[in-house]
C-alpha cells in the first residue's frame, strides 16, 4: 500500500482512528447503560442479543405486563396461516395479513411506553427507543396503505384500459394504438385518484411519517454531535437567526439614517 | 373499438389470417419502436453533460444585496424603443434560466432582440443559512431593492416588472405596496387566487392547491421545522406526481419516440438540466406562501401582510399584461385571471396561451405569441405621461 505520506493513507488511518474511537465510546456507553439499567451483559447489550432483548421486554412487560411479544409476532404471519392448513389463499391475497407490518397491539405498547409518565435519571433511552421504533412503524403502515391505494388505482387503469380497447383492438396488432390506449387510460385514472380523498389523506399521513422519521434522526444526529463536542444543528440555525435578525437591525437603522440626513439636507 | 378487416371482396377475414397479419404488423411495430430507441439511445451516449448549455445570453452584475443579484442583459440590437427597463422576476421553486433556455427559444432574446433593456433578479441557492428569510425580505427587502436600483438607473423614473409563477406573485404584491416604482406590471403563470374556481377545473388541472389545501397548518409547519427549507426534492416529486403518466414515460416511451433527432433530444436535456436544479426554497417564507396564500388565500381576501401592511391588489394603478396558460397543470386559469378583479379594465389585458404551465416560455409557439405579445404590450402601453419621476425610490 502507500507511504505514509500518501494523503489518502493519512485521511483513511485517520478516519479508521476516528471509528475506533467511536466504537470504544459506544461500548463504555453500552456498559453503563448495561450496569445501570439491565442485568444483561455488557457485550451482549451492544450486539442487542438474547439479554438485551429480555431486558427490554422486562421493561416494556413493566408497563404492559399482558405483552406477549412472541405470540403476537406469531399470529398475524402468513406462515402460521399455511401451519393451520386453511385461509392459506386468504392469507396471501388479503393485504391486511401481509402489508400490515405494524400490528396495533404492538403500536399500543410502545404508545405506553412512550407516553408514560418520565423520570429524570431513568429510562430516557428505552422511551426515546420506543418512540423511535413507532415512529418506524407509522412509517411502515403509512407506506403500506399508500401503498395499498395505488396498487388499486392501477387495478383499475387495466380495468378502464380493458374496457375502452377491447381484445378485439388488441388481436389488430396496432401497438401503439394500444400503447396510447393504455396510456391514456392510466392517465386519466391516476388523476382521478389522486383527486380522492384516501389518495391525499394517505399521501399526507406517509409523508408527515416520513418528516417525522427525518426529526428523530435529528435528534439522533444532535445527540452524537453533542458527544463529540461538535455544533448541534439546532445550535447553527440558532447563530443563523441572530445573524438574520441583525441584519433586518442594521438595514432598519441604515434606512433611518439615510432618511435623517436626506432631513436634515432638505 | 376498431373496425375488424375485410379481404378484397368484401367478406370478414379468416380469423387465422387475422392473427398471422395482427402479429406480422405487432412485430413489425415492435421492430421499429425498437429501433427507434436504439437510435436516441446513441445520440444521448455521444451527449456530456458539461455541453447542454442552457441561460448562454451574456450578462453583467448591476446589483447585489446578499445572495439576490440583479444581472443585465447585453443589448442585441442598435434600435432602442422609447419604454422603460424591464425587471424579470422569477419564483424561487426554479431558476430564473428557464427564460433563456436556448438560443431560438429564448424569451430574453426575443425582447433583446426588439431593443428592450432587459434585467432578472437571480435569487442565488438559499441554504439552511437562509431559512428565517421571509417574504418581508423576498419582496420587500430583495425585490424591492432591485426595483429601486433599477429606477435609479432609469434617472428616477417607473419600470416594468415581468413577473413569473410566484415572482409574479411577488411582483404583484410589490406593484399593490408601492405603485410609484412601476410603469407597468406583466405576470406569467402567477397564482393571484389560490382556491381558484375548482368546479370549473378540467382533469389535472389545481391538483396542486387541492393537495396543499388538504395539508393542515401543523403539516406544513412540521415539514419546515424539520428541514429547515421546503426541499427542492420534495416540490420536484410533487411536480412530477401532476402528470404521472408523461413522468413515468419521459426517459423510456418519450426518449425512443424522439428517433435520434439531435435537436429534439437536446431540447429535452435542456429542460432536464433545469428541472434538476430546483434549489430548496427558504424555509419562512415557503411557510408563508404554503399556509398564508396556499391553505388561507390571503392575498386576494385583503389579509396579506408585507412589511407591517395589508396589501391591497387595487392599488395597482399601472397597465397590467396576464399571461397565463390554457393547460397548465400547475397554476390553474382561474387562479391567474383573478387579477382582473382588482385592476381597473382600462389598464387591464390579458394573453391566454394554448400551452401547459412551461411552454409558456420554451415552446416554439411561445415565442411569438408570449414574447412577442410581451414586447408589443410594452411598447404600446408605456406611455411617456407614465414615465413622470418618482420623487424618491427609496424607501422611507
Amino acid at each position: 500500500m502507500a507511504n505514509s505520506d500518501n494523503a489518502f493513507q493519512q485521511m483513511f488511518d485517520m478516519w479508521q482512528q476516528g471509528q475506533e474511537a467511536y466504537l470504544k465510546a459506544q461500548k463504555e456507553a453500552a456498559d453503563e447503560f448495561s450496569r445501570n439499567f439491565s442485568d444483561a451483559t455488557a457485550a451482549n447489550a451492544f450486539n442487542f442479543g438474547p439479554d438485551a432483548t429480555k431486558s427490554w421486554q422486562g421493561f416494556v412487560n413493566s408497563w404492559a405486563p399482558a405483552w406477549n411479544p412472541s405470540a403476537m409476532m406469531a399470529n398475524g404471519s402468513v406462515d402460521n396461516l399455511f401451519a393451520q392448513g386453511k385461509d392459506a389463499l386468504h392469507g396471501m391475497l388479503d393485504p391486511a395479513n401481509w402489508m400490515n407490518q405494524a400490528p396495533e397491539q404492538l403500536r399500543n405498547i410502545l404508545n405506553s411506553v412512550a407516553q408514560g409518565p418520565q423520570f429524570a435519571d431513568l429510562a430516557t433511552p428505552q422511551i426515546d427507543a420506543a418512540e423511535a421504533w413507532r415512529e418506524s412503524l407509522d412509517y411502515q403502515k403509512a407506506a403500506m396503505d399508500f401503498a395499498k391505494i395505488m396498487q388499486d388505482a392501477w387495478g383499475r387503469a387495466f380495468k378502464r384500459y380493458s374496457e375502452s380497447y377491447t381484445l378485439e383492438d388488441l388481436q389488430s396488432g396496432e401497438v401503439k394504438e394500444a400503447l396510447d390506449a393504455w396510456l391514456k387510460a392510466a392517465n386519466e385514472e391516476l388523476l382521478e385518484t389522486q383527486r380522492s380523498p384516501e389518495f391525499m389523506d394517505a399521501q399526507r399521513r406517509l409523508m408527515r411519517a416520513g418528516v417525522e422519521i427525518k426529526a428523530r434522526q435529528r435528534e439522533t444526529a444532535e445527540s452524537w454531535c453533542e458527544n463529540w463536542q461538535m455544533p448541534t444543528r439546532t445550535e447553527v440555525d440558532d447563530v443563523a437567526k441572530i445573524v438574520h435578525e441583525l441584519r433586518r437591525e442594521v438595514r432598519k437603522l441604515k434606512r433611518e439614517v439615510a432618511a435623517l440626513k436626506v432631513a436634515k439636507e432638505s | 373499438m376498431i373496425p375488424r378487416k375485410r379481404n378484397s371482396d368484401g367478406s370478414l377475414m379468416d380469423s387465422n389470417d387475422l392473427a398471422g397479419e395482427a402479429w406480422a404488423s405487432a412485430w413489425s411495430q415492435m421492430v421499429d419502436a425498437g429501433m427507434k430507441a436504439v437510435r436516441s439511445s446513441e445520440v444521448l451516449s455521444g451527449q456530456r453533460q458539461a455541453e447542454v448549455e442552457i441561460a448562454e445570453s451574456p450578462v453583467d452584475l448591476v446589483f447585489q444585496i446578499d445572495k439576490v443579484r440583479m444581472l443585465k442583459y447585453r443589448p442585441l440590437a442598435k434600435k432602442k424603443p422609447n419604454v422603460p427597463p424591464v425587471l424579470i422576476c422569477y419564483g424561487l421553486f426554479g431558476r430564473q434560466t428557464m427564460i433563456d433556455l436556448q438560443e431560438d427559444r429564448s424569451l430574453v432574446r426575443n425582447l433583446l432582440a426588439d431593443g428592450i433593456e432587459v434585467y432578472v433578479v437571480d435569487w442565488g441557492t438559499p441554504t439552511r443559512a437562509d431559512q428565517y428569510l421571509s417574504m418581508d425580505d423576498y419582496i420587500d427587502l430583495y425585490l424591492g431593492s432591485c426595483v429601486e436600483e433599477l429606477v435609479a438607473l432609469n434617472g428616477g423614473k417607473p419600470v416594468t416588472i415581468f413577473g413569473i409563477c410566484e415572482g409574479g406573485t411577488f411582483a404583484a404584491a410589490l406593484a399593490a405596496s408601492r405603485p410609484e416604482l412601476f410603469a407597468g406590471l406583466a405576470l406569467a403563470i402567477t397564482p393571484i387566487d389560490f382556491r381558484g374556481e375548482p368546479d370549473k377545473f378540467w382533469q389535472g388541472e389545481g391538483f396542486l392547491n387541492s393537495w396543499i389545501q388538504n395539508l393542515s397548518q401543523d403539516d406544513v409547519d412540521l415539514i419546515i421545522d424539520t428541514y429547515g427549507m421546503l426541499p427542492g426534492a420534495l416540490t420536484g416529486a410533487i411536480f412530477s406526481s401532476l402528470t404521472p403518466m408523461a413522468s413515468l414515460t419521459k426517459y423510456n416511451i418519450g426518449l425512443a419516440n424522439m428517433d435520434g433527432d439531435e435537436a429534439a433530444i437536446l431540447n429535452f436535456l435542456r429542460m432536464e438540466k433545469w428541472i434538476a436544479d430546483r434549489p430548496d426554497h427558504p424555509g419562512e417564507a415557503a411557510r408563508q406562501w404554503l399556509n398564508e396564500l396556499y391553505r388561507e388565500n390571503q392575498l386576494v381576501e385583503g389579509k396579506f401582510q408585507l412589511a407591517g401592511e395589508t396589501v391591497d391588489l387595487h392599488n395597482i394603478s399601472c397597465p397590467v399584461l396576464n399571461i397565463y396558460a390554457l393547460q397548465d397543470h400547475i397554476i390553474p386559469v382561474s387562479c391567474s385571471k383573478a387579477l382582473s378583479k382588482f385592476v381597473k379594465p382600462d389598464l387591464y389585458q390579458e394573453i391566454g396561451f394554448p400551452g401547459g404551465h412551461v411552454g409558456v416560455f420554451v415552446s416554439r409557439k411561445a415565442q411569438g405569441v408570449v414574447a412577442g405579445g410581451l414586447s408589443d404590450w410594452i411598447k404600446s402601453t408605456q406611455k411617456p405621461d407614465r414615465k413622470k419621476s418618482v420623487k424618491s425610490a427609496k424607501k422611507k
